[in-house]
């Protein structure tokens, strides 16, 4: 298999308002090409295109905007982890010699309506994501003894990150007792423990060792990649677990010959404030019962190891934007060009992105 | 409009199963997945156990798992705090969604 790395990467503003999908697109996609120094568009000879918006051929309507006739082009849904699907699929793509430098851009609106599963039958009339949010957290406080104030350091913390990513669709900074006094959605979940539907645009640029060597100079390499479906139905879950997570982690951590404690900083799928919890746990970064006090340890030393960009809840989540924005700030901080969000001597990374609430995770380490 | 959501309408939780391995699917579907033969019905019992609950506004809702291990998402209607493993009753109905509702018995 060929090696692959990652060798541009480019991003929009995440944002509140609704935005044009194909202007976004353009934006990033021509931000991530010039981003690389020695990259021709015609060296790309792949397009994909993760959305969950209903556009139609957006691979190839990308690729004309850009002006490139790639051998391969087409777009992948996922819902929230369509993002890192299209950049494993980009990694398959060149790894087996099929394609040799692949443009990824992620894209959605914030006023998107194909983000809702209206397959899964089992929500009934519940089926917006807040339900099973709820019974998330209210399994995992019954379970662990988690507190009201510990999953509202979730949200301060990545609130407080978020405050340095410029890209990020705000930079307010919200304290404990704010997040804890924020409107109540449900008797388990404040409106300050959601991330929030934005639009916005991120792109990344993959190569072959050999094109790669030749684009960029400081190359941060997919060493690890892991990835789970357990089913669709949010019901079949189990609550006190995110099962797919631990699979894909467990993989991608072989792929990688890496242990869990290997890693320097990891941004985490916080769609919820719960979720951030669930997923160190999962990832096999701390026990459950620990994972409340462990968040809490990071912001009261602000240490950046968990979501440096301000995580989903922090930063915005563009659903098929949000798994490649989540690897450009990973590659950013193995590259030291995080500026004030800079976990020092960063070596070892890890994203993880995942799908209805856990039904289906993808798991990626990055190494320079 | 599926059989499965006609007979929501009528107000009937139908449950697909095998009826020759007796495995019941969930979804349901015309053909079992495990042994590809043609699938049949029976009619809920219309029970189930609160697996999980919470409360929006002034009401509880929650995970219920009902006949053979169907877990869905409903409305629980009930005079004071409801509690994991509870009985509840089920209604359902649909409109443009499927709707779950739960009466907690003896409460």
């Amino acid at each position: 298999m060929n090696r692959v790395a990652i060798v541009g990467t480019g991003q929009t503003k995440f944002s509140k308002e609704d935005g044009c999908t194909e202007k976004l697109l353009f934006e990033s996609a021509n931000k991530c090409i010039q981003s690389t120094k020695n990259c021709d568009s015609n060296d790309i000879d792949g397009v994909l295109v993760s959305t969950n918006d209903d556009s139609k051929y957006m691979g190839a309507i990308l690729s004309e905007m850009v002006g490139i006739q790639p051998k391969i082009s087409h777009s992948i849904e996922h819902l929230c982890s369509s993002g890192t699907s299209a950049i494993i699929s980009a990694y398959s793509y060149i790894s087996s010699g099929l394609s040799d430098v692949v443009l990824i851009s992620g894209v959605e609106s914030a006023t998107n309506p194909g983000q809702v599963l209206k397959w899964d039958k089992s929500r009934g009339s519940l089926e917006h994501p807040i339900y099973w949010a709820s019974m998330l957290t209210k399994s995992h406080k019954r379970k662990f003894h988690t507190t009201e104030e510990e999953l509202a350091i979730v949200s301060a913390k990545n609130h407080k990150h978020a405050i340095d990513n410029p890209l990020a669709y705000s930079n307010e900074p919200k304290t404990i007792s704010e997040v804890m006094n924020s409107k109540q959605i449900t008797d388990d979940l404040r409106i300050l423990d959601c991330s929030r539907s934005c639009s916005g645009s991120s792109s990344i640029l993959l190569a072959s060792e050999e094109k790669a060597k030749k684009i960029s100079e400081q190359l941060v390499w997919i060493t690890g990649i892991g990835q789970k479906t357990t089913s669709a139905s949010f019901t079949k879950n189990i609550l006190d677990e995110i099962k797919s997570t631990r699979i894909a982690a467990n993989s991608a951590y072989e792929m990688a010959n890496i242990r869990p404690e290997q890693v320097d900083v990891a941004e985490v799928h916080d769609a919820f404030s719960i979720c951030e919890l669930m997923a160190i746990s999962e990832l096999g970064i701390v026990s459950n019962e620990k994972s409340g006090e462990f968040v809490r340890n990071l912001f009261n030393t602000e240490n950046r190891m968990i979501n440096p960009r301000g995580g989903l809840i922090g930063a915005g989540h563009p659903l098929g934007a949000t798994g490649i924005s989540q690897t450009i700030e990973i590659t950013n901080q193995l590259q030291g060009k995080s500026e004030k969000r800079q976990i020092p001597n960063a070596e070892t990374g890890l994203i993880h992105n995942m799908s209805a609430a856990g039904t289906s995770s993808s798991v990626m380490v990055l190494e320079n | 409009m599926t059989f499965f959501e006609k007979q929501l309408k009528e107000g009937v939780f139908q449950i697909c199963y095998c009826k020759n391995c007796n495995n019941v699917l969930w979804p349901p579907k015309e053909i079992c997945h495990i042994c590809y033969e043609k699938t049949d019905w029976r009619k809920s019992m219309n029970v189930g156990t609160i697996a999980e609950f919470s409360k929006k506004d002034s009401t509880y809702f929650g995970l219920i798992e009902i006949d053979d291990g169907i877990r869905v998402l409903g409305e629980i209607s009930c005079s004071s705090e409801p509690s994991i493993g509870q009985s509840v009753k089920m209604i359902v109905s649909l409109d443009t969604r499927p709707h779950y509702s739960f009466i907690v018995e003896n409460n």
